[in-house]
């Protein structure tokens, strides 16, 4: 099995392979594609032949006198260096060789395949410009890289005939040409499949394989913009190398973004080839000398072509213009970058007030004589958590500690109204589970989105130390002996704000003279390790290591202990401590 | 994050799952509450929960008080250690009517006719 015959028998195992499977494809009719004449169609079938000798060729080419006028024109012409030397097709033959003439054949045959009145709306000089203008890039690299010159021009005049056939398929598509053809080769590869749901190098390929192309040729033609989907050998792979290089130098005169195409030629050439930039440089600076020796030759009217020098001012006037536009946003950057810190300032400024108004709401009493002390540290600017005390008419002590679900602003608020509340009704109302129904009903009628207070109430008489406590879904009450856990006050009624018609239950004791530990979740949770949170365990062993400090400072070292183990604070703490007296 | 929710015995099943904290309680919130607005009686299943906050815990309470407001059933079933603890801690078990299954729901419901 030959490796063209193996290769087509894998694409069509290729599910992945688009073309065998694309629709757009499939419903072409070969019938319906332009054809070489038939002429041209049996010489170069005769060249693929490895026996057929110069003589044969020759009978072939004198039954078509147009077509051999034509090729011993092109044969002498300058491009091919034997100017007015070959006067016969024999000696044609003979001098340039099958492979050359086999090249110049085809060229012909293509360029005649479709002939301008076909397409009247078409501009099929500047398609064949730009293919030209390919296969003379492709042939100069090929004498620098040492490949073969009359594959590559062929390949290069070639490898995007496949777009013709498609507005040929498409005629009510040719007003989209002059853009297409003004478009970087991925840009206009882009543009192709959204025109006509397919691209030039399946088409070209399909073509190539139907009219029995040589591989190198049809397998160049299909796979110049993207990898071949099966294996190929490595001089075919060159020459898709070669057609891929040749677009893009093409494209650096006939696109209009110039420096797109400049900077992906340099690197494409530099990749496959090794050319360094000024090469490249080199190569592309003798374009413009050999498309016209070469449109001579084919007689392509080619018109007056764009000189490199000024492809080369282009490209650096759109590299200013890129630079222009970078600065402009480099300036728009730095106003937006200023514009948030200036709104950031702001927005500090105005949480540092509503700390302040928060930091306000906690008690100022004299707190050693009231034997109640405590501490709140915010996770944010601003506290879900509270507490607060003061002293009654009757000499008594009426302290709380107190959570707001969530954090942020929307808690603080809540946390405001409910200390206001706390700090208004219980100067005159000395029970607690009265005063925790009361606000309870207060915080239940403006209650959203399920928001919900736990809150640790009580009155002590600082005399006699009797403590009348009401705990309300907060955490437990807990009761020290010196560093030792005496005992703890769960909360005997769920959280504030939740019904109405909530019952909530005093308990009363004396504390003589233990310590009232209450604090918040973020006690709890502080974080030890990355992994390990603080716990009671950990929390009451806490407690009794600085149960002999002052209660002042021992709620700062409570803290601070904590904080040393966690630098970051997640969740608000909050601490108070309620001593009591013989 | 989107949790399942499924329709049996009249009933919306809002199947809660995982850590239910401050930045998925929203989630929890949104499958409660879009099943309270169609007004149908909502069952929160917890069984598969590891973790809830307070912002959680919120989203159950607004998804209780809606569902009083509104008359419609709610309950919990299914609660898992994790969350049981966090409710008992706060006496919420006094708040929600809390069953081991929709069918313990629904043999409830039943006696009380």
């Amino acid at each position: 099995m030959s490796l063209h015959t193996l290769a087509r028998t894998k694409r069509q195992e290729d599910d992945t392979n688009k073309m065998t499977t694309n629709p757009v494809i499939e419903t072409i009719n070969p019938s319906e594609l332009p054809i070489p004449p038939e002429g041209a169609f049996r010489i170069i079938h005769a060249c693929n032949k490895e026996n057929s000798d110069a003589h044969q060729l020759g009978r072939l080419l004198e039954r078509d006198p147009v077509l051999t006028i034509e090729i011993l024109r092109i044969a002498n012409s300058a491009y091919f260096g034997f100017s007015g030397k070959i006067t016969t097709v024999s000696r044609a033959v003979a001098v340039i060789g099958q492979r050359t003439l086999r090249h110049i054949v085809l060229c012909v045959a293509m360029r005649d395949a479709l002939k301008p009145g076909q397409l009247p709306a078409l501009s099929v000089e500047t398609f064949w410009t730009n293919a030209l203008r390919r296969a003379v890039c492709a042939r100069a690299l090929a004498t620098e890289t040492g490949l073969d010159v009359d594959t590559s021009f062929t390949v290069g005049l070639l490898q995007d005939f496949g777009l013709l056939v498609l507005f040929y398929l498409n005629p009510h598509r040719i007003a989209e040409w002059p853009g297409l053809a003004e478009l970087a080769p991925d840009d206009r590869y882009a543009m192709e499949r959204q025109l006509f749901d397919t691209t030039h190098d399946q088409v070209g390929q399909q073509l190539a394989e139907s009219w029995n192309l040589p591989q190198e040729l049809s397998l160049a033609m299909g796979f110049h913009h993207r990898h071949p989907t099966y294996e190929i050998e490595e001089s075919s792979a060159t020459y898709c190398h070669i057609a891929q290089c040749a677009d893009w130098m093409s494209a650096v005169f006939s696109c209009t973004d110039k420096r797109h195409s400049l900077g992906n030629c340099h690197a494409l050439l530099e990749k496959h080839f090794d050319l360094p930039r000024s090469e490249t440089d080199r190569l592309l600076s003798q374009t413009n000398e050999q498309l016209t020796e070469a449109a001579q030759a084919f007689g392509f009217d080619i018109g007056e072509q764009v000189s490199y020098a000024a492809v080369i001012r282009q490209a650096n006037m759109r590299l200013l213009e890129e630079n222009q536009n970078i600065q402009e946003m480099n300036w728009q950057l730095e106003n937006v970058l200023k514009e948030r810190d200036r709104v950031a300032a702001e927005l500090k400024q105005e949480l540092d007030l509503a700390r302040e108004v928060q930091r306000s709401l906690l008690p100022m009493d004299n707190a050693d004589q009231l034997k109640v002390f405590g501490i709140n540290l915010s996770a944010k600017a601003v506290s879900g958590d509270f507490y607060d005390f003061l002293k009654l008419h009757n000499g008594k002590v009426a302290f709380c500690i107190a959570d707001v679900s969530g954090k942020g602003m929307h808690a603080a608020l809540l946390m405001a109204k409910t200390s206001s509340l706390f700090h208004c009704l219980g100067k005159s109302l000395h029970d607690p589970a009265k005063l925790l129904t009361m606000i309870n009903r207060e915080i239940v009628e403006t209650s959203i989105h399920g928001m919900f207070i736990t809150m640790a109430a009580g009155v002590i008489d600082p005399e006699t130390s009797e403590v009348m406590l009401c705990n309300a879904g907060h955490l437990p009450v807990l009761r020290m002996r010196q560093s030792q856990p005496v005992g703890e006050y769960p909360a005997l009624s769920p959280p504030l704000g939740i019904m109405p018609e909530t019952m909530f239950r005093n308990e009363t004791f004396n504390l003589k003279e233990d310590s009232l530990y209450l604090y918040t979740d973020g006690l709890l949770e502080a974080k030890v390790t990355a992994q390990e949170r603080q716990g009671k365990e950990r929390l009451l062993t806490l407690f009794g290591k600085y149960a002999n400090k002052q209660p002042v400072e021992r709620l700062q070292f409570i803290v601070a202990d904590l904080r040393q183990q966690s630098e970051e604070i997640e969740d608000d703490m909050t601490l108070l401590l309620i001593e009591g007296t013989m | 994050m989107e949790y399942e929710i499924e329709e049996i015995k009249g009933y919306a099943i809002v199947h809660l799952k995982g850590d239910v904290d401050l930045s998925r309680s929203p989630f929890a919130r949104k499958a409660i509450l879009d099943c309270l607005q169609e007004r149908k009686d909502v069952l929160v299943d917890l069984t598969a929960v590891t973790y809830i906050d307070s912002s959680g815990v919120a989203s159950l309470v607004e998804g209780f008080q809606v569902s009083r407001r509104m008359s419609l059933d709610f309950a919990l079933i299914g609660v898992s250690d994790a969350a049981m603890s966090v409710l008992q801690l706060a006496r919420l078990d006094q708040v929600f009517p809390i069953f081991a299954s929709l069918d313990a729901r629904i043999a409830h419901t039943e006696r009380r006719t």
